[in-house]
């Protein structure tokens, strides 16, 4: 189909976040903020840092969002520190979050941008 | 795990090169810094360690975390912060309301003010406790019944557990202590048979307003297995209602009953009622196959205000008045003088039958082990001392407040021993003052509820947009608003609640007829949801205490009316968004 054509997008990067329930939204506009394109937020349920806590286990929900923000290799510390900051990720019980290479991507690109990055590679 | 302290991000450009990897400044007038060692100067401070170190140097698999008191501070914090948060948004606005219009308008100060700020509070944490123990212990005992039974016992053995447990709910009912509390204030001699039924009888008069609830959660099971439309359920109930309802108005020693009828329905649907039934029911339509409509949660809660009011009515019509030997049983400070030790064991009574009812049927009936049995102690236990906690708020702050607030608004408009201004108004302004502090206070409470958010978005989802949320809100707190206008106009004029409710229904009726499913749906729960466990004691406590300061034969009927009124201004909403869309589509 020669009208059509797929845009691979190369050097990304995953950031995987799991935070509890109910405080994806604060880590998904903080990676906004800091650059990051968008987001998908899955439920899971997570254990491991709860039954070390003891009693102050039940402070800590099981129910669990994960977030998922695809990042260029450039952005990825600098959201990945805006998603860690913005969901105090340095307290106990708040979260885990972890960066996974990717080999390609590809979704829509506008085509203005599309002609742009075109006479870019031209030149 | 230690965290990387967090570095300030400063304004300055004095990169010193931490690293020690730039030349030092003497060395001329520029200085290259690479702009990665400067984000990192800026930024927050990073140390990289290998996962296995941090590991291996943990205690092992099971072994605990040590941690400073500002760790146990930073885990606490959210998960206490955002619940507290909640309780106090619907409770402090209140009290701040009702505290300033009895000072600022009627000029007459709280008596026992600290006391009631300090209940408030109780009430605020007891609920706080509450809600997180229900969710805690409760709510999963159910959501495993709903799950499990179902699939394991006959449709009649699970109608039957359906039934028990609507009774058992109701007494769980944190507002149900409203009525109990309601009964100190009642004049026994105007309204011998409401001072019996709320004193003597009382633990009749809660089970028969549980077998109600209980009816109506079988039904709304059977709704859900057989798919029944719930309007033909509506019909069916409101014209035994009313016809009873006529029929006790016409009988004079019988008429003072109707109020506390059509207001113990409002009482019923509350933070324990409604999800736990909803469970079941859930589990059930699932079970039987069929797939959960958005619709199919609501009528339970329509039903279980229904049906508590006919019991109620035949209660009245069954039992004779209080017998003399009542009456001469004075109750005076018999409540307020209560020590804690009686709130808990109140607390004990209410939620301990209903938790061993669901662990009973969860062992014997559904075959199943409990599954965090430590998590669903933690949250029997707090629930009881949530419930502990509120009903002792409940008695000296909530009740105590609507109270003197419902005692203190006719000084507005007549004269009042004890109120040396009074009347403080011209009677029109006075009346018309009065009306608008219980207009605003019916607008305010209802917007606060945050059921009635949820109800918002779930109506929106529904109609696709075409019903907003905050149009549903807004009508909903309207409708409640004016109904508690209606309210108090009836215990200020003293006209008969049947006068108001028999037509009232009757028009809500024929909207009904005209309705579409979903809009019926939606309206008629849109009661149910509204009076939670804050609107409900405090709206009780003051119809009594104004009713009490007029003269009036009984208090009762400002929540009837507080839920009449929002399925009206529902219904005329939705038949409007209805007209509106078939407008559109036709043009």
């Amino acid at each position: 189909m020669p009208d059509r054509e797929i845009v691979i997008l190369t050097d990304v990067s995953l950031i995987t976040c799991i935070v509890q329930k109910g405080m994806a939204d604060t880590i998904v506009l903080a990676g906004r903020k800091a650059g990051a394109q968008g987001a998908t937020v899955y439920y899971a349920r997570g254990s491991g840092v709860r039954e070390r806590l003891g009693i102050l286990g039940v402070a800590v929900e099981a129910e669990k969002e994960v977030v998922n923000i695809v990042v260029a290799d450039d952005q990825v510390d600098r959201v990945m520190e805006a998603m860690f900051l913005a969901g105090k990720l340095d307290t106990p019980g708040m979260g885990f979050m972890y960066v996974t290479p990717l080999e390609k991507a590809a979704t829509y690109v506008p085509h203005d941008v599309l002609e742009r990055l075109k006479e870019k590679a031209g030149r | 795990m230690h965290s990387p302290p967090h570095d300030h991000i400063s304004a300055s450009p004095d990169v010193r090169g931490a690293e020690g990897i730039e030349g030092s400044v003497d060395s001329g007038p520029v200085l290259e810094v690479r702009f990665g060692e400067y984000l990192q100067e800026v930024g927050v401070a990073r140390r990289r360690v290998r996962y296995g170190e941090v590991v291996a140097s943990a205690p092992g698999a099971e072994g605990k975390v040590r941690l400073r008191a500002t760790d146990v501070y930073r885990i606490l914090r959210p998960y206490v912060t955002p619940r507290f948060v909640e309780q106090a948004k619907a409770v402090a606005p209140l009290g701040v309301y009702l505290v300033l219009f009895q000072l600022l308008f009627l000029r007459q100060p709280v008596s026992g003010g600290w006391i009631v700020t300090g209940a408030l509070a109780a009430v605020i944490v007891g609920l706080m406790l509450f809600m997180e123990g229900l969710r805690l212990g409760l709510m999963p005992l159910g959501e495993r019944i709903g799950e499990t039974l179902p699939t394991r016992s006959p449709l009649s053995v699970v109608l039957l557990v359906v039934f028990l447990l609507g009774i058992g709910v109701t007494f769980a009912e944190p507002a149900i202590g409203a009525l109990k509390a309601a009964g100190t204030i009642v004049v026994p001699e105007r309204t011998p048979l409401l001072y019996g039924l709320l004193t003597e009888h009382s633990g009749l008069l809660v089970l028969v307003v549980g077998a109600g609830v209980g009816v109506a959660a079988v039904l709304g099971t059977l709704r859900f297995v057989y798919d029944w439309s719930l309007k033909p359920l509506i019909f069916a109930t409101i014209l035994p209602c009313l016809g009873l309802t006529a029929y006790a108005a016409l009988d004079p020693a019988r008429q003072e009953i109707v109020g506390l009828a059509w207001d113990s329905g409002a009482v019923t649907t509350g933070p324990v009622t409604v999800p736990l039934v909803l469970a079941l029911g859930i589990g059930v339509s699932s079970a039987v196959g069929k797939a959960t409509s958005s619709l199919s949660g609501f009528g339970i809660v329509t039903l279980a205000s229904l049906f508590p009011v006919m019991g109620v009515l035949l209660l009245g019509l069954t039992v004779g008045p209080a017998g003399a030997g009542a009456t001469t049983e004075v109750v005076v400070g018999g409540w307020l003088s209560q020590s804690p030790v009686a709130e808990i064991v109140a607390a004990i009574r209410a939620i301990v039958p209903l938790v061993a009812f669901l662990l009973v049927v969860l062992w014997m009936v559904a075959r199943e082990r409990v599954s965090h049995p430590g998590l669903v102690t933690y949250g029997i236990v707090l629930t009881v001392l949530g419930m502990a906690l509120f009903n002792v708020g409940l008695t000296f702050g909530l009740a105590e407040l609507g109270n003197q607030s419902g005692g203190a608004l006719p000084a507005a408009f007549t004269t009042v021993e004890g109120v040396p201004e009074s009347p403080l108004y011209i009677f029109a302004l006075g009346i018309g003052l009065v009306i608008l502090f219980a207009w605003v206070l019916g607008f305010g409470a209802t917007l606060a509820e945050p059921a009635l958010n949820a109800l918002g978005m779930t109506v929106e989802e529904l109609t696709n947009g075409a019903f907003p949320k905050k149009l549903l809100m807004w009508a909903v707190a309207i409708g409640v608003a004016c109904g508690i206008g209606l309210g108090v106009a009836k215990l200020v004029f003293g006209f008969g609640l049947a006068w108001v409710l028999v037509p009232g229904y009757a028009a809500v009726l024929i909207l009904t007829l005209f309705s579409t499913e979903e809009f019926v749906n939606v309206a008629w729960d849109s009661a149910g949801v509204t009076t939670g466990p804050v609107t409900v004691p405090l709206v009780l406590a003051m119809g009594l205490g104004l009713g009490g300061a007029v003269r009036a034969p009984e208090g009762f009927g400002v929540l009837a009316l507080a839920s009449l009124c929002p399925i009206a201004a529902v219904l005329t909403t939705g038949l409007y968004v209805q007209w509106r869309t078939h407008h559109e589509q036709a043009v």
